[in-house]
């Protein structure tokens, strides 16, 4: 990767990073708004895979020579970027898409996708769409772990507990080492969707069973493609929250106390996505 | 009687080991296959020597459990087209075998295929001995379960466990209380693929945690006429016993032939047949 396509990425991945926290502050960015304007950029990771990262989560592509698997496929409005992105790398058409949680900036458009792909994610994260009466319901789901053949290439999708909701799933990449962590891995630290059955509790046991993976390289759910020390550092703040927090909350702490540690901590612990659900966590913990 | 008839025609197939294709022993016309209304929605194809296949309508197209031999594609599809005009979508496989999954080369280009990941494993790893060359795996597994969603119906396949190879599925209707158990249960005695991750010991075991978990009352088996939930728990306490003997003779030191002629004219297993290739070596040392 050259350099300057390093900062350029950088840049637009804390300008996104942004763009994210505003959007999943804002759960419903309806009412007055423009037709949004897809802008996103692929990126090689490795042979063959790719990612694409701008608007919402970030997607993954993996060609093989019998057709083309995406992980997470962005909002509704980025499908036809998402298309054209894909044909700038192969002429494959996409088969499978692997949602790695219900959220709609991963799932956007899944309905798009329905009548040509097969799309699959964990059933805690169908249960979820259909719960909200979201758009785009999968027809296949799993519990455990699905593997995909394609071409002579494997992925393998598991869910291995709650964290960000009940029903989060990484893709692993064996061949490359490379793994798609969905939000439970994603840039501003970890943000629980209690009301789709998240856990702060079980985040950092998840992420120490996805760590069993043998991988180098992470795509999170959001942020710039990153190494696997990432997605330790991950764990060790998801582990690190319930265990302060719960001893806080049992010594009588208030939360303005417990928010002045986290602030102490900086990191992953001073995102709003943590500092706001200090309420729900704090409920979970106590 | 078409039961029977089609019940000894696969006794005939699996006893013969260089079954590769249709057995060459007859000569008459092969039997027509049968289908037959299970409940709304769902049908049962019944012949072609080969595994039982589900026929599951909806109004967003079919969902098939197994699809037998490759030579059985077209007439499948006929029977199919006899009650639906609805595409087939899906195919659940119940395991590897090539009179259950046997018709994947055909169906791979048109519907997506779901296995056990063992079962995908066992075709590309050609641990049938008798397979067709070329036979296709499932391009989609599943290590727990898988459920499908098709016009507003509902299918689970689900692994429980070791029985008749190592990647058996069982699934199930839940809106109607059928169960397709695949070869973990058929009108012939257990048939225990060893060299495919097979066991005696965990088949009765498997069969108690589906009893034990799932609500139905109708059962499709691998082979053999559709059956009710008393009858698998017939089959399961029937190989319970026939494990309970042949373990019986083998502590009493009994070797593998003496334990052959006692299954020969105890159960029927032929010479020549699979059981004594696959399932009487392993039973010789997971019975010790």
């Amino acid at each position: 990767m050259s350099r300057t396509l390093l900062v350029r990425l950088s840049a637009s991945a804390i300008a996104l990073g942004c763009a994210w926290v505003a959007y999943t502050q804002a759960p419903a960015p309806q009412g007055k708004q423009q037709a949004k304007q897809a802008n996103n950029t692929i990126s090689k990771v490795a042979e063959d895979l790719y990612a694409i990262i701008g608007d919402g989560g970030n997607s993954t592509v993996y060609v093989t020579s019998e057709g083309v698997i995406l992980v997470d496929d962005k909002f509704e409005y980025d499908g036809q970027d998402i298309v054209d992105k894909v044909k700038s790398v192969t002429n494959q058409p996409i088969k499978y898409v692997l949602n790695t949680h219900l959220h709609g900036d991963h799932t956007g458009s899944n309905e798009r996708f329905l009548p040509t792909a097969e799309i699959i994610a964990h059933k805690n994260a169908r249960d979820n769409m259909v719960k909200n009466k979201a758009p785009g319901v999968m027809r296949v789901v799993f519990t455990d772990e699905t593997d995909i053949f394609l071409g002579g290439k494997e992925v393998r999708m598991k869910w291995y507990g709650r964290s960000h909701t009940n029903g989060d799933a990484v893709v692993y990449f064996p061949a490359l080492k490379i793994l798609a962590s969905g939000d439970m891995g994603a840039n501003n630290g970890p943000n629980v969707d209690f009301a789709n059955g998240g856990s702060m509790k079980e985040w950092g046991k998840t992420l120490d069973e996805v760590l069993k993976l043998d991988f180098d390289t992470v795509i999170p759910g959001h942020g710039p493609v990153s190494k696997r020390q990432y997605l330790v550092d991950y764990r060790d703040v998801a582990t690190k929250i319930p265990v302060t927090v719960t001893s806080m909350v049992r010594e009588g702490k208030s939360k303005d106390d417990i928010a002045k540690v986290f602030t102490a901590n900086g990191g992953l612990w001073v995102n709003p996505n943590v500092v706001n659900k200090l309420d729900q966590i704090m409920a979970e913990l106590k | 009687m078409v039961f029977l008839a089609l019940g000894g025609m696969w006794v005939a197939y699996t006893q013969n080991p260089k079954g590769k294709q249709a057995p060459a022993a007859q000569t008459k016309a092969p039997e027509p296959f049968t289908l037959i209304k299970i409940a709304d929605d769902l049908y049962d194809i019944d012949g072609g020597q080969a595994g039982n296949v589900a026929v599951y309508i909806t109004n967003e197209g079919v969902i098939l459990v197994d699809d037998k031999f490759e030579q059985n594609f077209d007439e499948i599809m006929a029977n199919v087209k006899k009650v639906t005009n609805q595409p087939v979508k899906y195919i659940l496989s119940t395991h590897y075998h090539a009179d259950h999954s046997g018709g994947n080369t055909r169906w791979a280009s048109v519907a997506e295929i779901i296995s056990t990941r063992n079962a995908h494993d066992g075709i590309v790893q050609k641990k049938q001995s008798n397979a067709p060359e070329g036979m296709v795996p499932a391009r989609v597994t599943f290590t727990d379960e898988t459920d499908v969603f098709l016009g507003g119906k509902e299918v689970r396949a689900k692994y429980y466990g070791r029985g008749h190879t190592n990647g058996d599925a069982f699934v199930y209707f839940p809106a109607l209380k059928v169960l397709h158990t695949g070869d973990m249960f058929t009108s012939g005695t257990p048939l225990i693929d060893y060299p495919g991750g097979g066991s005696i010991v965990e088949w009765t075991k498997t069969l108690d945690a589906v009893m034990g978990s799932l609500d139905f009352d109708t059962v499709i088996p691998g082979h053999g006429p559709v059956s009710k939930k008393a009858d698998l728990l017939t089959y399961r306490n029937k190989a319970a016993d026939m494990r309970t003997r042949v373990q019986t003779l083998i502590r009493q030191g009994k070797n593998q032939d003496d334990v052959g002629k006692f299954m020969t004219a105890e159960y029927k297993w032929a010479p020549d047949s699979l059981n004594m290739q696959w399932s009487l070596p392993g039973m010789m040392t997971e019975l010790r």
